[in-house]
C-alpha cells in the first residue's frame, strides 16, 4: 500500500533549534554572547553590487527563471551567530538536505553574516506592546491559538517563505508581464505582476500578500501588501521554539511577532551570478515596529540538474500533530466549499 | 512494489531524506533544450496567440463553468447544488458493482466525507473544475498551474523528467507533451484519497489520468480527461468540458485559504481568538 506525503508542521520547528545552522553561519567569527548585538563583529551591510547581467526572456526581462534551493541561514533572524565548535550536532546538515547531498554554498567572496542588517545593531525594533505580545506567545506554546501559523500549515507570508526550511525548493517562472514563484514549502505560490497596476482594495487580504513588482536594472523589486490578518497565528517571522536560555525580552529569538493590517514588505531579488540570487526584505508595520527593519542574505542557489521538486502536503494529515502538541482535535471540522 | 512512504510527523524526518533521495534518483533531464518547435499542427484550427516556441499561448487565468464540481454525472438540483448535464462521456461512470455501492455510500456521507470539506487538496482532475479560477504559467520546459482553492499547484514537466517512483501526491505527478496544438498531460501517483466531485465519485491509488488541453481559440480550451483505474471501473472512461479564459482587466487569483477557515471555526467555537 502507499500513503500520501504529508509533512507535518512540527518538522519545521526543528530547523530553528540550536544547531540547525548552515552555510551563512559565520564560522570563524568570534562568539557573540547574549546581550551582544548580533552584528557587532561584522562590517556594516552594503547591498551587493553585481556585474552579472542575466540573459533576457522573450519579453526582455532579466531571465532568472528556473529551479532553486535555499541557501541555509543562521538559525534565527536576530540570533547571534554561534561558532560551529559550540553547536549541538548539526541535525540540519544530516537530515534536511532538500533532496541534495551537498548543501548549497555562498558565491565566492560573499561575506557570511547575520541576516538582520538594519537597524545596525541587527535587532528587531519591536514596540513595547509587540514585545509583551511576544512574551505572551512564548509562554503559551501549549495552546493552538498561540502556535506559529506555519505549524498549523497556514501560509507563512513574506518574507518567511524565503527563509530556509527543511523543504525549500523554489521554482521561478517568468512569462510576459509576470514573475511567478512556486514554493516547494506547503505548495505556496505568488504571482507578481510587473505592469505597474495599483494595489488591491484594502478589504482584499491574501496570506502571501498582494505583490507588485518592477525591474530596476537586473534587480527585481517587489512591494507586498494586503496581508491576511484574520488569525492570531499570522506571524511576521520566526520560529516556534525559543532559543534555550534566551529570555523573550532579550530580542534575540526573533519569533512570535504577529503583524497588523499595515504590514508591508519591500523585497529585492539581486542576481549575483548565474547560480545565486541575493535577497533583501525591508519590513514595515508601524503598529508592531518602532521603525522599518531589513534582512538580507544570499537566499537562492540554482538547483542541481537532477533536482525534482516534490509536493509538500502540510495540512493534510497535520491533525494528528496538533492533537499531539496541543490536545486539539480538528479532525471533525468541516468547511463549506462553494 | 510501491514502498509505503511518508506520513511525515515530527519524529519521522528521516522519511524526508528518503523522499529527497527518490527525487535525486529520478532520471531527470532538467535544463535540456526542448526539442525544436515543430511546425504548427496542420489539423489544428487554433488561431489564437502563440508563445515564442510556437505553442498555443495558455498563459493566463482560466475557469470551468458548470456543475461538475458538485457531481460529474447528470443531476437535478438539490439544496445548494445547481442542476447539471454531467460531463461523463456516455453519461454514466462504469463502476464495478462493489465500487458503485461504495460511491452511493460516499454520497450519503458526503457532507462529512468529501475530502475537499476537510481542506485537502482537490486532486486531478477535480482541481480543473472547482468553482475557483486557476492560473497557467507556460514555459517551454515547465507548465505551472496555480489554483485559487487552498493554493494547490501542479508543475507539469515537459522536459523529459521521468515520473518519480514510490511516492503519491495529492495533485499527482504530471508529465506533459505537445501533440500538435494539444497539450497532453499524463498524471500518475494520485493516491486514493481524493474524489472526482462532491457526490462521492472516487478512485483508487491505481488511478491514471491523461488530460488533453485542446485550445479552440484564444479564450476557450476543450478539456478532456481519460480516467483509468482498473481497481474501481470496468473500463477507462472520459470526462470533458470547456474551460474559459477569464477576461476581466487586472484579474488576479485571490485566496481561498481553506485551512484558515478550519481554525476560524475552531477558535470561534472556543470563544474567539486571543
Amino acid at each position: 500500500m502507499r500513503t500520501s506525503i504529508t509533512i507535518a508542521g512540527p518538522l519545521l520547528a526543528v530547523l530553528f533549534l540550536p544547531g540547525a545552522g548552515g552555510a551563512q553561519d559565520g564560522r570563524g567569527a568570534p562568539p557573540a554572547g547574549r546581550g551582544v548585538a548580533p552584528n557587532a563583529n561584522y562590517p556594516p551591510y552594503a547591498r551587493p553590487v553585481s556585474a552579472y547581467s542575466p540573459p533576457r526572456t522573450a519579453d526582455g526581462q532579466p531571465d532568472i527563471s528556473g529551479l532553486y534551493v535555499a541557501i541555509p541561514l543562521p538559525r534565527g533572524i536576530e540570533t547571534p551567530l554561534v561558532p560551529m565548535a559550540n553547536r549541538a550536532p548539526n541535525r540540519a546538515n544530516s537530515e534536511f538536505s532538500y533532496s541534495l547531498n551537498e548543501r548549497p554554498k555562498l558565491p565566492e567572496g560573499a561575506i557570511a553574516r547575520p541576516v538582520g542588517v538594519d537597524p545596525a545593531d541587527g535587532k528587531i525594533p519591536l514596540t513595547p506592546e509587540a514585545l509583551a505580545r511576544r512574551k505572551d506567545i512564548i509562554a503559551n506554546q501549549g495552546k493552538i491559538e498561540y502556535l506559529d501559523g506555519r505549524v498549523l500549515c497556514l501560509a507563512p507570508g513574506v518574507p518567511r517563505t524565503t527563509i530556509s526550511a527543511p523543504v525549500v525548493g523554489y521554482q521561478i517562472f517568468q512569462k510576459p508581464g509576470y514573475v511567478v514563484i512556486f514554493y516547494e514549502q506547503n505548495h505556496l505560490y505568488r504571482t507578481i505582476p510587473l505592469d505597474g497596476r495599483p494595489p488591491l482594495d484594502p478589504n482584499i487580504r491574501k496570506a502571501m500578500g498582494v505583490s507588485r513588482g518592477r525591474w530596476e536594472g537586473n534587480v527585481l523589486v517587489v512591494e507586498v501588501t494586503n496581508f491576511t490578518n484574520n488569525l492570531s497565528n499570522n506571524w511576521v517571522i520566526g520560529a516556534v521554539s525559543a532559543t534555550p536560555g534566551v529570555p523573550a525580552e532579550s530580542l534575540t529569538t526573533g519569533h512570535g511577532i504577529p503583524h497588523s493590517e499595515l504590514y508591508r514588505v519591500t523585497e529585492r531579488y539581486t542576481p549575483i551570478d548565474a547560480n545565486t540570487i541575493h535577497y533583501e526584505a525591508r519590513i514595515d508595520d508601524p503598529k508592531v515596529f518602532t521603525q522599518p527593519w531589513t534582512i538580507a542574505y544570499y537566499a537562492f542557489a540554482r538547483a542541481p540538474k537532477n533536482y525534482v521538486p516534490v509536493e509538500y502536503a502540510c495540512f493534510e494529515g497535520n491533525d494528528k500533530n496538533l492533537l499531539l502538541m496541543t490536545n486539539t482535535d480538528i479532525s471533525g471540522i468541516r468547511v463549506d466549499v462553494p | 512494489m510501491k514502498k509505503p512512504i511518508a506520513t511525515i510527523g515530527a519524529a519521522t524526518s528521516l522519511a524526508l531524506l528518503t523522499i529527497g533521495m527518490g527525487a535525486g534518483l529520478a532520471q531527470a533531464q532538467r535544463g535540456a533544450t526542448p526539442p525544436r518547435a515543430s511546425a504548427v499542427d496542420p489539423a489544428s484550427t487554433y488561431n489564437g496567440p502563440r508563445t515564442p516556441d510556437r505553442k498555443p499561448d495558455l498563459n493566463g487565468i482560466w475557469q470551468a463553468l458548470g456543475t461538475a464540481h458538485w457531481n460529474i454525472e447528470a443531476h437535478s438540483a438539490s439544496e445548494g447544488v445547481p442542476a447539471g448535464f454531467g460531463v461523463v462521456e456516455g453519461g454514466t461512470i462504469p463502476y464495478q458493482p462493489w465500487a458503485l455501492a461504495k460511491r452511493n455510500e460516499n454520497f450519503q456521507n458526503r457532507l462529512m466525507a468529501d475530502p475537499l470539506r476537510k481542506c485537502y487538496m482537490p486532486g486531478v482532475p477535480r482541481a480543473m473544475y472547482l468553482p475557483f479560477p486557476f492560473e497557467i504559467t507556460q514555459t517551454p520546459n515547465h507548465i505551472g498551474i496555480a489554483y485559487e482553492f487552498a493554493h494547490a499547484t501542479r508543475t507539469i514537466f515537459l522536459d523529459g523528467t521521468a515520473h518519480l517512483d514510490d511516492l503519491d501526491f495529492w495533485m499527482g505527478d504530471a508529465r506533459g507533451k505537445w501533440q500538435g496544438d494539444t497539450l497532453v498531460v499524463d498524471t500518475v501517483s494520485l493516491g486514493d484519497k481524493t474524489w472526482f466531485d462532491g457526490a462521492g465519485n472516487f478512485h483508487s491509488d491505481a488511478l491514471k489520468v491523461v488530460e488533453r488541453f485542446t485550445p479552440m481559440d484564444a479564450t476557450h480550451v476543450n478539456y478532456e480527461a481519460t480516467i483509468d483505474d482498473a481497481k474501481v471501473f470496468t473500463r477507462p472512461w472520459k470526462l470533458s468540458m470547456i474551460i474559459y479564459r477569464r477576461l476581466e482587466k487586472n484579474l488576479e487569483l485571490l485566496d481561498y485559504e481553506c485551512a484558515e477557515h478550519v481554525y476560524e471555526k475552531l477558535f470561534k467555537k472556543r470563544g474567539g481568538q486571543p
